[in-house]
C-alpha cells in the first residue's frame, strides 16, 4: 500500500512566469525519473515528475497549462496539497561518462538525476534546449552544478540557432560515453532515438509521458504499443531495448477516454 | 507427475489455457495492454466496459487505498464502442486463440440492443452485459442489476440478438443474489460474471477534511471482499446451471483454488495486479498448479466443488 500524504507546501520557487517548483518536506522515497500524483482535491489529480530530492526534503516542478494548474497558482506556502507515490521505473545511475538530453520543460528531471549520478561519481555532460530563452527552465541550478553545461535554443538566444540534438550529435561524434539519459517532448525523443539508431552498441534510457489515470497499473490508459507496458509502472523510464521496439512512439498516444490522438 | 498437471480448461465451447479471467474495467484498454496481460500467465481477456459514447471517466484522484483493499471510481472511461472493439480486433489479429468478453455498459435495454449488434460483427469471443458499475449513480440511478425485472428484461433482449455467447455481471450490492442469478439464467444469460465491486465505499483525508476520491465514493475491491464474492459466487452455483466466472480479492492460487470451489467456473483477478504486479496471473497459476499437484489432480474439473446449498449437488 503507498499512503497518501496531505502536507503543507514548503516553499514555492517561481522558476519563470509560467513555471514554479512546490516544494515539500516530506523524506519520499524515490529516485530520479519517478513521479508523484498530486492533488488539491478540486480540480483532479496530475502525475508530476520529482526534480529534486534530498534531505528529507523534495520538489516537483509544474508548467502552468490549465485548470489543474491555473487552481495551483493559487495556492501559497502553507496550503495543503496531498500526493502519494513515489511510482514507477527510474534511470538506472549506471556509467560514468554520462550524456544527458532535457528539452523544453521536461528537463527538471535531469537535475535530480545529475544529482545522484554526481553522488556516485559520474562525469556529466547535460545539454538544454528549448524553443526560447524564457522556456530554457533550471538554467541557473545547473550552472551551479559541476557538469559540463549546454544550452541552446531554436529562436538562437544564445547565439546559435538549433535543439538540443543538434548538440547531442556533435557531442556523440566527438566523444565517448556509456550511456545517454533523455527527457523531452515525444518529438525531440523521437529525434534522439534515430540520432541514437547510428550507435547501436550505446545505452540509453527516456523519460516518457503519458495520460496517467490510476498509477498504480491497474485502469490500462498509460500502456503503450506494441508492448503493451505500463508507463506508470514499468515506465516512465523505459531503456533501449524497450523503446526500439515502440511503434506509438512519436505517433500517437491515448486520451483519457483511450482514444488515440495522433502527434502533429 | 508435474508434466500431467494442466490448468487448461474451457468456458462456453472455447478452450483457454488457463482459468484466470481478466474482469473489465482492469488493463483491458488497449490492444497492447491485453496482449501484455495473456503474455503474463491471464487465460482470457475482458474489455473496459464499452459504451456507446466516449467516456472520460471521473477525475483524479479515482484510486483510494487502504490495508483491506481499494476503492476506484474510473467511471466507466473507455473509447467507446466502435473504438473498443477496435482494439479487441487488433488484439484478436495477434492472439486469435485467445478468447475476449466484450463488456458493455448501458442504461437502458435498447442501448444495451444496439451495443449487442456492434458486438455481433467484432471478433469477441462472448458478450458482457455490465448492470453492476456502483461508480456512475450520480449519473444513472442506481446500479441495474438491482431490479429483478430489469436483469430479466436486459439479459433476454440482448439474447434474443446476439450471436455470441451472454454473460451477465452482477452487483453484490443487493438482497437475494441468487434469485436475481436464476432470473438472468432464466431470461437466457449462457453465463454470469460476479461480483462487480461492493458498496460503493468513502474515505476521507483527515488533513484536507475531504473524501479522497473525487465522486466521494467508490467500489471496494481487494482481499477483504473475497468472502463476500466467496458466499455470492456459492449462492448462485447452488441455484444456477450455467458457468459463473467467480471474481472478487483473490490474490493467491490458494484464493482461486477457493474461489473454483465455491463454484466457479472461471476466476477473475483485478485489484490483485496492483499489489501483486503483472507477474501475479503466473503466480496464481502456478498456486494452482501446486495444489492440484498435491491432491493429484490432473485437470481444473476434478478441483472439488462444495456441495450446493439444499443438498442439489
Amino acid at each position: 500500500m503507498v499512503k497518501r500524504n496531505t502536507i503543507p507546501i514548503a516553499e514555492i520557487v517561481e522558476e519563470s512566469a509560467t513555471l514554479r517548483t512546490f516544494y515539500f518536506q516530506h523524506d519520499l522515497k524515490a529516485s530520479p525519473g519517478q513521479f508523484i500524483m498530486l492533488t488539491d482535491f478540486e480540480q483532479g489529480e496530475k502525475p508530476f515528475s520529482i526534480s529534486e530530492c534530498e534531505a528529507g526534503r523534495f520538489g516537483v516542478t509544474i508548467k502552468k497549462l490549465g485548470k489543474f494548474t491555473s487552481n495551483l497558482w493559487e495556492k501559497k506556502a502553507g496550503n495543503l496539497l496531498s500526493f502519494r507515490g513515489a511510482y514507477g521505473s527510474s534511470f538506472s545511475l549506471q556509467g560514468k561518462r554520462c550524456l544527458l538530453i532535457g528539452g523544453g520543460y521536461a528537463t527538471p528531471p535531469l537535475y535530480f538525476l545529475s544529482k545522484e549520478l554526481m553522488r556516485k561519481g559520474a562525469n556529466i555532460t547535460l545539454v538544454n534546449g528549448a524553443r526560447t530563452k524564457e522556456d530554457l527552465v533550471f538554467c541557473s541550478r545547473f550552472e551551479e552544478l559541476e557538469l559540463m553545461y549546454k544550452k541552446i535554443t531554436d529562436a538562437g538566444c544564445f547565439g546559435r540557432a538549433g535543439t538540443s540534438v543538434d548538440i547531442a550529435r556533435e557531442l556523440l561524434t566527438e566523444n565517448e560515453y556509456d550511456i545517454v539519459y533523455v527527457s523531452g517532448p515525444e518529438l525531440m525523443m523521437k529525434a534522439m532515438r534515430d540520432l541514437l539508431a547510428e550507435y547501436p552498441g550505446l545505452e540509453y534510457e527516456f523519460l516518457f509521458e503519458r495520460y496517467m489515470k490510476c498509477a498504480i497499473g491497474i485502469c490500462g490508459n498509460c500502456t503503450i504499443d506494441p508492448l503493451g507496458i505500463r508507463l506508470c509502472v514499468e515506465g516512465p523510464v523505459l531503456a533501449r531495448d524497450q523503446v526500439e521496439q515502440l511503434t506509438e512512439f512519436g505517433e500517437y498516444h491515448r486520451n483519457a477516454a483511450g482514444t488515440k490522438e495522433y502527434f502533429k | 507427475m508435474k508434466g500431467i498437471i494442466s490448468i487448461s480448461t474451457e468456458f462456453l465451447g472455447k478452450k483457454t489455457k488457463s482459468p484466470l479471467v481478466l474482469p473489465a474495467g482492469i488493463m483491458g484498454m488497449t490492444w497492447s495492454g491485453m496482449k501484455f496481460v495473456v503474455e503474463n500467465g491471464c487465460g482470457i481477456i475482458t474489455s473496459k466496459s464499452l459504451t456507446l459514447e466516449l467516456r472520460t471517466g471521473h477525475p483524479g484522484p479515482v484510486i483510494a487505498e487502504f490495508e483491506g483493499g481499494m476503492l476506484n471510481c474510473m467511471g466507466l472511461c473507455n473509447p467507446g464502442i466502435i473504438d473498443g472493439l477496435q482494439e479487441i480486433n487488433d488484439f484478436k489479429v495477434l492472439m486469435p486463440e485467445v478468447p475476449v468478453i466484450a463488456s458493455v455498459f448501458a442504461t437502458k435495454a435498447e442501448d444495451f440492443e444496439e451495443l449487442a449488434r456492434h458486438v455481433n460483427d467484432s471478433e469477441a469471443d462472448f458478450i458482457e452485459l455490465n448492470l453492476s458499475c456502483p461508480n456512475v449513480m450520480d449519473e444513472f440511478g442506481m446500479p441495474l442489476a438491482g431490479s429483478i425485472d430489469m436483469v430479466k428484461d436486459i439479459t433476454s433482449r440482448v439474447k434474443a440478438i446476439s450471436k455470441l455467447p451472454v454473460i451477465t455481471k452482477l452487483s453484490p450490492n443487493v438482497t437475494g443474489l441468487d434469485g436475481i442469478a436464476l432470473a438472468a439464467q432464466n431470461a437466457g444469460a449462457d453465463a454470469l460474471c460476479m461480483i462487480n465491486t461492493l458498496g460503493p465505499g468513502m474515505l476521507i483525508d483527515i488533513d484536507m477534511v475531504k473524501p479522497v476520491l473525487s465522486n466521494r465514493t467508490g467500489g471496494l475491491s481487494g482481499a477483504c471482499v473475497k468472502p463476500i464474492a466467496l458466499r455470492a459466487v456459492y449462492e448462485a452455483y447452488s441455484r444456477v446451471k450455467i458457468p459463473i466466472i467467480g471474481t472478487g480479492g483473490v490474490e493467491s492460487g490458494s484464493d482461486a483454488v477457493e474461489m473454483l470451489m465455491s463454484g466457479a467456473a472461471l476466476v477473475g483477478v483485478g485489484s490483485a495486479v496492483y499489489q501483486g504486479g503483472i507477474g501475479i496471473f503466473e503466480k496464481i497459476n502456478q498456486g494452482i498448479r501446486d495444489y492440484m499437484a498435491k491432491y493429484k489432480y490432473n485437470s481444473i474439473d476434478q478441483i472439488p466443488r462444495l456441495e450446493k446449498l439444499d443438498g442439489e449437488a
